[in-house]
């Protein structure tokens, strides 16, 4: 073959493990930029990545990380989560025990819990900005309307996975969370308490519940977010890569900076934004230990029932109108934001943010977001015992 | 911002290299903590409890005080069930303290009593001797009238109050409510706590206690003269305090001429069970006449020499009483006096928190109190509620309904502890312990009529339950009286014991059912020792021998003696033989409490026996029976 490499094999222990290494990786360690190309293409792994980018796709503020980060996030997710369900028994009678046996017995336990926990957390709050940063930059418009709609299906899986993740601890947090979320559901016109049903198996939360959040949570929705995911990292290759290739600034003698290849600018990149993340989790998971409350009482409310931080503001406008705050406005919005590339179709000051010639759509969604932030931190901040306005520290 | 392709810049490298550093510092931390944890962990796991402790992973059970452990060995019961605490966990602050995900830290001490409670779900317990009493307490006060309580209800344990304006004056009614002194009031062992109601509120229960009511059949004219020795002849004062002599176990009878309304009284005597349902006092059978009597003594002669009570001094507040009445009603509802006392136009509502619910509460779900001094666990909690129920109201908010007991600071905490042991999840039937003994149910029909009727059971105790006034359990009753002389006593009860105040009430029995309830009571409340043979005694030896032992310093017999004890001269006629000869063998079988002291040997017990069952007068020997005589000798 063309790509034998130059050394003859060596002999020995080390010549076998040289041999099963350049089995899997045939095209040796690349030493030129051609090599580097073929080296991206030949991988099945690698060659989502373009095989050479635009300089400026590698500056930190073009993507500020924030999808690749709630990709690491998602891998880091499901090898704790793996780990998790060896010890957790989906059952009303167990599923607090085993909480408690992973915590203080299971041998890195309560860290793998702290990782999975503040991981889940991070990623809700990464994806939401990862579509934030998306919009502002003009990238759900042509041709990429059809990957915003996975991103966004992708973010509504993201808080599906979350939630139904929340119950499992099975205490209080947990059972009151999801009991507030699935009375939001029952707050759909007509159908509502039926939805709830179907979500929960029963009236209330209990053991169908369990048993369906655990299956939903570890089986269903990794399975579509999967699929959800790979499709859009593919098709952000296919749709050529990022928004702000195509209005990259010309170099001072007027000519377009010349592409780079992937390997290893790119590459480097992403190995680095990895490491820090994995530290920076594994940091706060060493000195921060995931809540855990008191075991699941259905006979003993707290006062205020919350529901899981991201679904606050909708608890907050749920708690004006059940049906227009914690129905309508959900919906609306999933609804609004897969419809919106086929409405909005200018192509004026794509790959810049927040730019002159998109300030009304950009104000309309910065100003959607900020309400919904605003509603969020009041609904988890300012409210106390009976849903009262004050100031209550978690 | 545009960069040389071939290079990358310095900040990248450095945050690659920092990052490395940092995950390999991370990495040894959490390795650290993970080989700086035990690789054993020492636990002890009882299913049926849900115990998963692991507590001798520090402690020893060899080190554990005093016995328990030998009765309660930690495989059956683990530790937590007694200790409380977080068994699961492995670390001192986990396993002790109140935690984010535990907030039920090891028992205090009166927490510990409690949970003894948990399993042994009545009679005494040895340790924890405030839980039997606060149990105690919990019925006997009428907590059950507000807070739902588990187990058995009770009738409610006040009386019943329609129709109060036939039976009481006013005044009695104004005092009662108020008077400060109500604890030496008419009825010292009356179990009503102080409400401490405003002097308008107590005019308005008043009106609306003596609201109008049907009146009562006009009454004969009785005889206060027949009727005082009426009084004396059915021994009205072993209960009832009267003329400044009597009993405590009912309300004095002394100024009740001044409280309460002669026909009401009459229509009371002849059926009390009818107008007071559930109360201690025996249906007499009295007649017209003689209830007529008995008002007429209690009316004209039980009534203060200056014509001065304590309640003439309760001076009335004006009020239309109509408007009253209605506010008193109000008032009755509100106050959670329906609790205990049945009225027909206010429906029951429990004010009070369900016991149970009260018992699981932990410190934040309790109240703050008002001086800012919260107690440490439920037991002091329930404690501090009943000897100040005001202190823990919400500031600003609606003052509470609890009354004011008249309990001592010990008797709170005990009750607290009672109800602390109402807390937790309950235990599996295999760890229950229920040896309370179960009240004595005498067969339907006429026997139980009787019971019921003559109140037997307020007096005295079968099988453990049952009145305490009188000394005389009945166990065994039917082995140690003979069923005729038992009879002839129950119709007409003579006097025993010349120390003692004649105490057992003239019930008004017939001739027929003093029979019946003497067979009864001598074929069903037998002793095992019964059925034993009694050897033939040598009545002549038994003469000397009841001389050396000393009889006569406690025993009248032959007109000698002292009266230390029950006279001997009717034994032949009233104690079967074989009772006296197992009281002399063998005390500890015939529990008896003077009587420990004499043990003879059989033979000598048989032989003074057979002379205390010679009668003197040969002319009264009942003849013995296959009931109750003596065995023939084989």
């Amino acid at each position: 073959m063309a790509d034998t490499p130059e050394v003859p094999p060596a002999t020995g222990p080390r010549g076998f493990a040289r041999r099963v290494f350049d089995s899997f990786w045939r095209v040796g360690w690349p030493r030129d930029e051609r090599a580097a190309l073929r080296a991206l293409l030949q991988s099945l792994v690698l060659h989502v990545h373009a095989p050479k980018v635009r300089p400026s796709a590698l500056t930190f503020r073009a993507t500020w990380g924030l999808g690749f980060v709630s990709l690491i996030l998602l891998g880091a997710l499901t090898a704790t989560g793996v780990y998790l369900m060896f010890y957790y028994s989906p059952h009303p009678s167990a599923a607090y025990r085993s909480m408690k046996d992973i915590d203080f017995v299971l041998p890195f336990g309560l860290l793998t819990r702290n990782v999975h926990r503040w991981a889940a957390h991070a990623m809700v709050f990464l994806v939401t900005l990862h579509m934030v940063r998306v919009f502002l930059s003009g990238g759900y418009k042509a041709p990429r309307e059809a990957n915003w709609v996975v991103g966004v299906l992708a973010w509504v899986s993201t808080l599906a996975l979350s939630f139904t993740g929340y119950l499992l601890p099975w205490d209080q947090l947990a059972f009151w969370a999801v009991t507030v979320g699935a009375n939001m559901v029952a707050a759909v016109p007509g159908v509502g308490p039926d939805l709830r049903v179907l979500l929960l198996g029963d009236a209330a939360v209990g053991e169908p519940a369990l048993l369906r959040f655990y299956v939903l949570h570890c089986v269903v929705l990794p399975l579509v977010i999967l699929g959800l995911v790979s499709f859009h990292v593919f098709r952000v290759r296919k749709d050529g890569g990022l928004v702000t290739t195509e209005h990259a600034p010309a170099l001072p003698d007027g000519t377009r900076p010349r592409m780079v290849p992937a390997w290893p600018h790119l590459l480097y990149r992403e190995v680095v934004l990895t490491l820090v993340t994995v530290v920076v989790l594994l940091a706060v998971s060493l000195w921060v230990d995931a809540p855990l409350e008191p075991e699941a009482d259905p006979a003993r409310t707290p006062n205020p029932a919350k529901a899981p931080w991201y679904f606050l503001g909708v608890q907050e406008l749920a708690h004006y109108s059940a049906f227009w705050g914690g129905v309508f406005v959900p919906a609306a919005l999933v609804l609004g934001l897969c419809a919106l590339p086929y409405f909005d179709r200018g192509t004026a000051g794509l790959g810049r943010y927040f730019p002159r010639e998109r300030w009304l759509a950009c104000t309309l969604f910065s100003a959607t977001m900020v309400f919904l932030a605003v509603v969020t931190l009041i609904g988890t901040l300012f409210r106390g015992p009976g849903w009262a306005f004050g100031w209550y520290w978690p | 911002m545009s960069e040389t392709p071939t290079r990358t810049p310095f900040w990248l490298d450095a945050t690659f290299a920092g990052s490395a550093v940092a995950l390999v510092i991370l990495l040894g931390v959490a390795m650290a903590r993970e080989w700086a944890r035990p690789p054993l962990i020492a636990q002890r796991i009882v299913p049926a409890l849900g115990v998963v402790d692991r507590c001798e992973h520090c402690h020893s059970e060899d080190t554990h005080p005093g016995e328990m452990l030998t009765h309660h060995p930690p495989e059956r019961f683990g530790c937590t069930p007694c200790h409380g605490g977080q068994g699961w966990a492995l670390t001192a602050r986990d396993a002790h303290e109140a935690r984010p995900d535990w907030e039920r830290p090891l028992f205090t001490l009166a927490e510990r009593e409690a949970a003894c409670g948990r399993c042994h779900l009545s009679g005494p317990v040895p340790g924890a001797p405030r839980l039997e009493v606060g149990r105690r307490l919990l019925d006997t006060l009428g907590c059950r009238a507000c807070h739902a309580l588990p187990g058995a209800g009770e009738t409610p344990p006040g009386l019943p109050l329609d129709g109060l304006s036939l039976k009481v004056e006013p005044a009695w009614v104004r005092w009662f409510l108020t008077a400060p002194e109500n604890p030496d009031g008419p009825a010292p062992r009356h179990r009503m706590p102080r409400f401490d109601l405003e002097p308008d509120a107590v005019e308005d229960l008043v009106a609306y206690l003596l609201r109008p009511a049907a009146p009562l059949a006009a009454a004969p004219e009785g005889d206060a003269e027949r009727g005082r020795t009426a009084v004396a002849t059915r021994r009205c004062a072993t209960c009832h305090r009267i003329e400044g002599r009597g009993g405590d176990f009912a309300p004095s009878l002394d100024l009740a001429g001044a409280k309460m309304r002669p026909e009401w009284l009459v229509a009371f005597l002849r059926a009390p069970h009818a107008i007071r349902p559930g109360i201690d006092m025996p249906e007499f059978g009295l007649d017209e006449r003689e209830a007529a009597d008995i008002a007429a003594y209690i009316a004209e002669q039980l009534v203060s020499d200056t014509g001065e009570t304590p309640w003439s001094k309760a001076i009335a507040v004006d009020g239309d009483p109509a408007r009253r009445a209605e506010a008193g009603r109000a008032v009755f509802a509100r106050s959670g006096c329906r609790g205990c006392h049945v009225t027909a136009d206010v429906p029951l509502d429990r004010p009070g928190a369900p016991l149970a619910q009260i018992a699981g509460r932990t410190a934040a779900e309790r109240p703050p109190a008002a001086d800012g001094e919260d107690p440490p666990d439920v037991p002091a909690f329930v404690a501090r509620k009943v000897a100040s129920p005001r202190v823990f109201d919400p500031p600003g908010g609606p003052a509470g309904v609890m009354p004011q007991f008249r309990t001592t600071p010990d008797e709170a905490v005990a009750i607290g502890i009672a109800v602390a042991a109402l807390g937790g999840r309950s235990v599996p039937v295999e760890y229950r312990r229920d040896t309370a003994p179960r009240p004595f149910a005498p067969p339907p029909g006429v026997i139980a009529d009787l019971f019921e009727r003559k109140r037997c059971l307020s007096c005295h105790r079968i099988g453990g339950t049952g009145g305490d006034l009188s000394r005389i359990p009945l166990d065994g009753v039917g082995a140690r009286l003979d069923r005729t002389w038992l009879a002839r006593f129950l119709e007409a009860p003579t006097t025993v014991r010349l120390d003692q105040p004649e105490r057992m009430p003239v019930l008004g029995l017939s001739p027929e059912e003093a029979a019946r309830l003497a067979e009864y009571l001598s074929l069903t409340l037998d002793a095992a020792w019964s059925a034993e043979p009694v050897p033939v005694g040598d009545a002549t030896r038994g003469e000397a021998l009841y001389g050396r032992h000393g009889c006569a310093t406690c025993h009248v017999h032959r007109g000698q003696g002292a009266l230390g004890g029950p006279g001997l001269d009717d034994a032949p006629r009233r104690l079967r033989p074989v009772y006296l000869s197992t009281l002399l063998r063998a005390p500890e079988r015939v529990p008896n409490g003077r009587h420990a002291a004499v043990r003879l040997s059989a033979g000598d017990a048989a032989d003074v026996a057979a002379f205390l069952s010679t009668a003197t007068a040969p002319a009264t020997v009942v003849p013995a029976t296959a009931a109750t005589g003596v065995p023939s000798a084989d």
